[in-house]
């Protein structure tokens, strides 16, 4: 029996994923276990193996298909076999749909359905959507954006109901329409549909914009970086941070001269960044603020120090975390960091291994900035930039000298840490670079 | 097809598996003369005679024990305990022993034997003869538990039972005993475990009961269905193998789950079928599995109070519609 292969689920906040390759051609058989094809995930590039043996018969989702997890994206099985169930897509959608409206009907007596309102509704920024698992798996079979339907159910959770009667008012469009629509921010409600049953079409798109609107004519003419994967990740993550967090930040200057003299005395076996970044963990311990994290009851100050990295990469970054780096020592703690960094660049970071910190380590002193601003990494508390390490002219005794100094920045988040307290860390920071045998 | 009640269904199984195989003998108390306090071994003394109609004193761990070993040298047991409630003073010969015989001895032992008896509510029998034993068994490896709540389904499942080479308890209901029903005359009729009664078509949601809430629930059902809910039935028959596959398929079609039985609520087998349907079905749910059960409360004396700890009809009509948000 033909069996479809899925877009599979890599990581617990993984929603969709994009094919990147298909190691096995249509028509071509493969084995369980054997490579079948390279996704990206938000953060990954992996290959999966194929499930089970047979004939690879047909790809549903070509290579760049962007699919959201669980979704069919190739049927493996004997030649010949009939897949035409695998293959209906968009129709088999609306049949289902049209099976579970009827059951619906049928279910909710009048007097209650009428209690469930089909008018959109605006929801708080922020505010969490309480849906069941079953109406969100029907908004996104139905392409439903299910933030603006209003709950009926148990504590205003959305429920199967509430999805079935938003789809009978939601506007109907192809899906090239929808996909017009959604890069040119057109509201599908304005436009009038012209095909079979006022469903939109791309062209609608047009005739309902004023004469001389440039776009879709020539979408082929702009070049266009899908945001997926890493970028929207990144992009995500940094909005929610800025949305969420009361972000500030301080800069302190640092005099590296010991800094230096350290790392002369370890011949090097270890770099600045993690001098730097092991005088954060040693500062971290000494102030629990720092190192928490807002939940609903309160604020957690962590017991333990996971001490995240930033790496730049080739579509972005990402963020290794060094796990229990209050327990390590300098050593130890330079080795971890590096093997991470390691695995950051040539993509076999897991999941695991980039989750999970407590507080962030971001240097760009390499591209030659003084200092930086960065954004707090969320549900962090903070985040420090790093910038170069410059000779300075610096005054001494009444005489100007010529000494290495490193500018610190530190992002914090208000609602956590006061601006005194913050100023202690960085200033205990400073401590630890400016004597770093204690951190020996 | 022939009409009889669920104790006479039990009887007749046991009297046609006995004819055919000299190996199976019954014992417990009262079984001989009386025939047993509810006529499950009606007549067979007479029949069977002494040897294989075994009468014994009050010393369930004794008996039960006796039975474990009569299974494990070759013979097929069928032990009778008058109340299921008894079965906690043979536990270590159940659980310890007859659970754990074929697996600890590599294979070489099998355990052939059936423990059955009733349990329940229904003659303000009191707390220590009112209880339902299901859920302590169903967490111990190396048991099966047959939950039987017609006449058809007591046949089916007490003769696949004393086929079967395990260690079973066959837990029957005191006020079922009484109901009447259509069995096959088949004297091969069978019924496998592992496999759910779908009793009633629905659309809207799934709910699973046993015991008195087959009937429970069938009568909700009907009354739902006058306020337009279409309510699947379904009974669980056997729990240790549970055909949790049915119930999830059900579920995945409903998106609804709500369990009933008159054993507790907590730790229930509607806990762990809620568990399961969660994991195995978890992006289907349209609102959390709901479970009813009785209320964690000694089984009182009086019949009144009995039933205001147990779950009633209106009980499960208010579950339905608490899942669907009505």
């Amino acid at each position: 029996m033909a069996q479809k292969v899925i877009m599979p689920k890599q990581g617990l906040q993984m929603t969709e994923g994009t094919i990147l390759e298909w190691l096995i051609k249509e028509g071509q058989e493969v084995k369980a276990g054997e490579p079948l094809f390279e996704m990206e995930t938000d953060k990954l590039t992996i290959t999966i193996d194929a499930d089970v043996s047979g004939t690879l018969l047909k790809i549903i989702a070509g290579e760049g298909a962007v699919v959201p997890i669980t979704e069919t994206i190739a049927v493996v099985g004997t030649p010949g076999e009939n897949i035409s169930e695998f293959l209906t897509g968009e129709s088999s959608c609306q049949t289902e749909t049209k099976a579970t409206e009827e059951a619906n009907t049928e279910a909710v007596p009048k007097s209650v359905s009428a209690e469930s309102t089909s008018a959109p509704i605006v929801r708080k920024e922020g505010e969490r959507i309480l849906i069941s698992p079953r109406a969100k798996k029907l908004a996104e079979e139905l392409g439903l954006d299910y933030s603006t339907i209003a709950g009926s159910g148990a504590e205003g959770m959305i429920i199967e109901r509430d999805v079935v009667k938003a789809k009978d008012t939601a506007p109907k469009a192809t899906p090239l329409a929808k996909k017009v629509a959604e890069i040119e921010g057109v509201d599908l409600k304005s436009v009038t549909g012209t095909g079979a049953r006022g469903k939109i079409r791309r062209g609608d798109l047009e005739a309902s914009q004023s004469k001389g609107a440039a776009f879709i004519t020539s979408p082929a003419e702009r070049k266009i970086v899908p945001m997926r994967g890493m970028r929207k990740v990144i992009a995500e993550r940094m909005k929610q941070s800025q949305n969420e967090n009361a972000q500030t930040s301080h800069t302190i200057s640092v005099r590296m001269d010991e800094a230096k003299r350290v790392r002369e005395a370890l011949e090097k076996a270890v770099g600045f960044n993690d001098i730097v970044s092991f005088a954060v963990v040693r500062a971290l311990t000494d102030f629990p603020a720092m190192n928490s994290q807002i939940v609903p009851e309160g604020i957690w100050e962590k017991e333990f120090v996971n001490l995240g990295i930033a790496v730049a990469v080739d579509d972005g970054l990402i963020v290794p975390v060094v796990k229990d780096a209050d327990l390590m020592s300098l050593r130890e703690f330079s080795a971890a960091a590096k093997e991470l960094a390691g695995k950051a660049r040539d993509g076999k970071l897991t999941s695991d291994e980039y989750s999970g910190g407590t507080f962030t380590v971001s240097n760009l002193g390499m591209f030659g900035l003084d200092s930086f601003v960065a954004i707090i990494n969320p549900p962090e508390a903070g985040i420090l930039a790093v910038g170069k390490i410059e000779d300075t002219p610096v005054a001494v005794n009444g005489a100007v000298e010529i000494h290495p100094v490193m500018k610190l920045t530190l992002s914090y988040d208000h609602r956590i840490v006061d601006g005194a307290p913050a100023a202690q860390f960085l200033a205990k920071i400073k401590e630890y670079l400016e004597n770093p045998y204690k951190l020996l | 097809m022939s009409k009889k009640t669920y104790a006479i269904a039990i009887r007749d199984v046991l009297r046609e598996e006995m004819r055919k195989d000299p190996d199976i003998f019954v014992m417990g108390e009262d079984i001989g003369v009386q025939g047993g306090i509810f006529g499950c071994t009606r007549d067979m003394l007479k029949e069977f005679g002494e040897k294989r109609i075994i009468q014994t004193p009050i010393s369930e761990n004794s008996f039960v024990g006796l039975g474990v070993g009569a299974a494990s040298v070759g013979l097929r047991p069928v032990i009778e305990l008058m109340y299921m409630d008894f079965i906690y003073l043979a536990m270590d010969q159940v659980l310890n022993q007859a659970a754990k015989m074929r697996y600890m001895f590599g294979g070489k032992v099998k355990v052939p034997l059936v423990v059955r008896g009733q349990q329940g509510i229904g003659r303000g029998n009191a707390g220590q003869h009112s209880q339902s034993v299901e859920a302590l068994l169903m967490n111990i490896p190396g048991i099966k538990v047959v939950c039987p709540s017609t006449p058809a389904d007591a046949a089916g499942l007490l003769r696949t039972a004393i086929r079967d080479d395990n260690p079973v308890v066959f837990i029957e209901h005191k006020a079922l005993y009484s109901t009447k029903g259509e069995v096959p005359d088949d004297p091969e009729f069978a019924i496998p475990f592992g496999k759910a009664n779908l009793v009633r078509e629905g659309k809207d949601v799934t709910l699973l009961g046993n015991f008195l809430y087959h009937g429970k629930a069938l009568e909700a059902a009907d009354i739902l269905e006058k306020e337009g809910i279409s309510v699947e039935v379904m009974d669980p028959r056997t729990l240790v193998p549970l055909d949790i596959d049915s119930i999830v398929a059900s579920v995945k079609k409903t998106g609804h789950l709500v369990t009933v039985h008159e054993a507790h609520r907590t730790m229930g087998w509607g806990t762990e079928v809620a568990a399961a349907v969660t994991e195995k079905a978890f992006g289907y749910l349209d609102a959390p599995p709901v479970r009813i059960g009785a209320k964690m409360c000694t089984l009182p004396f009086n019949l009144g109070l009995e039933n205001a700890v147990v779950p009633q009809v209106e009980d499960i009509v208010a579950g339905v519609k608490q899942s669907l948000s009505l």
